[in-house]
């Protein structure tokens, strides 16, 4: 029977060997935890080695605040089918992410739907084919 | 009568002169393979990918490299992480081979680059004849120095002069002494094979064979622009980890105004 220690490492090495399509660690996202922020387009910076989308939120008592969200590179959201114009300055979305573990408004963004219903999967074009 | 004993000498002199030849094919221009288009790695972004068991596709680490290798299993387990990529370092030459991105061959007769979207990475391997350079003349090179020939439409290369490094996030180290030789051949209209062979004496018990498939992509509108990593990286180093700025934060730099952000 596996170890809880070896079961442990497993799961680690796991993580480590397939998480990698991030260009960095992924250590500061909580990835058992997901997020859901409406808000409007900022900028979406269609950048290496990541994109940023930022978007403002705005709060109850009428402030706003930022929020940002991780996603791919340009070759790999055009992979995805997201290209520098999907998401435009002013333009109102919700995005769903894996949220920071420290709680300041950022995270990896699993999805983004726009006004209109429709629904990006920037992380689409990043798996590579298994065939 | 022709003597017995020199039919077998000219017999064997034929073949070894056919295996000379098979050993160094000259490639010209009309005899290139044509390795065209835009490619990506087949798999999991690990070097290795090809067990159930990403703990070890590995043969036996050597003790003190064992344990390295298993400070950042543990550290990852309490979610600390360091990967030079991070901080816009090159993934350098194994690890490219494992790495996800778009790739490119542009081969010549005399010379074939291997070009990798991420940090603009480029493999030049020398098929015109030429040796390594001297021991002299060699120091650590993040792609090392990479010799090959062609055997029919199989590329064969000898990379020396490596960089320490890791071969992938799960940090299993290479040294600076490690010897790499690959047969890349296209296996199919959409595939590209390379067959790795690793040698370290410093790090690994014995040679670690890996084979790894490259697909062809078939968007067009896919193409490898210059990779400006500090452009916009948001990913900073912090308490032996990785931390993201924010762009309400002052360490973050608008990738906007990159002459000016770049001061900060």
């Amino acid at each position: 029977m596996m170890t809880f220690r070896r079961a442990a490492l497993l799961a680690a090495a796991f993580v480590l060997s397939t998480q990698a399509f991030a260009h960095h660690s992924f250590a500061m996202f909580d990835r058992n935890k997901e997020v859901t922020i409406k808000g409007t387009v900022k900028a979406f910076n269609y950048t290496n080695p990541h994109s940023w989308l930022d978007i403002l939120v705005t709060d109850e008592k009428g402030g706003t605040k930022e929020w940002s969200f991780e996603m791919e590179g340009p070759s790999s959201l055009m992979r995805s089918g997201i290209k520098p114009g999907s998401l435009k300055p002013g333009e109102k979305i919700t995005v769903k992410a894996w949220p920071l573990r420290d709680g300041r408004p950022a995270g990896a963004a699993i999805s983004i739907t726009k006004e209109d219903g429709t629904v990006l999967d920037p992380r689409k074009g990043l798996r590579p084919p298994t065939t | 009568m022709i003597d017995r004993k020199l039919v077998i000498f000219l017999g064997g002199w034929l073949a070894f002169a056919a295996l000379g030849a098979r050993a160094a094919d000259k490639m010209t221009w009309d005899k290139l393979p044509d390795w065209s288009g835009m490619w990506t790695m087949e798999g999991r972004v690990i070097f290795d990918g090809s067990g159930k068991d990403p703990h070890r596709e590995f043969p036996p680490l050597r003790p003190e490299y064992e344990a390295k290798y298993q400070k950042v299993v543990q550290d990852a387990i309490n979610n600390i992480e360091f990967d030079p990529l991070t901080h816009c370092l090159p993934a350098g030459f194994p690890r490219v081979l494992g790495e996800p991105f778009l790739q490119e061959f542009v081969i010549r007769p005399e010379q074939v680059w291997w070009i990798h979207e991420q940090q603009n990475e480029i493999r030049r391997i020398y098929t015109d004849g030429r040796k390594h350079p001297p021991a002299d003349e060699l120091y650590p090179l993040w792609e090392g120095h990479s010799i090959g020939h062609w055997e029919g439409d199989t590329l064969v290369v000898d990379t020396v002069s490596l960089r320490e490094g890791i071969y992938d996030r799960t940090g299993a180290i290479h040294s600076d002494k490690a010897h790499v030789t690959e047969r890349i051949r296209k296996i199919n209209a959409d595939t590209i094979e390379d067959q790795i062979v690793v040698e370290d004496p410093v790090t690994l018990t014995k040679p670690w064979h890996v084979t790894k498939r490259y697909k062809k992509l078939k968007d067009p509108s896919l193409r490898i622009d210059h990779w400006a990593c500090e452009e916009d990286n948001r990913a900073v180093f912090k308490d032996g980890s990785t931390d993201i700025v924010l762009p309400t934060e002052s360490r973050y730099k608008d990738p906007s105004k990159p002459d000016e952000e770049q001061k900060k």
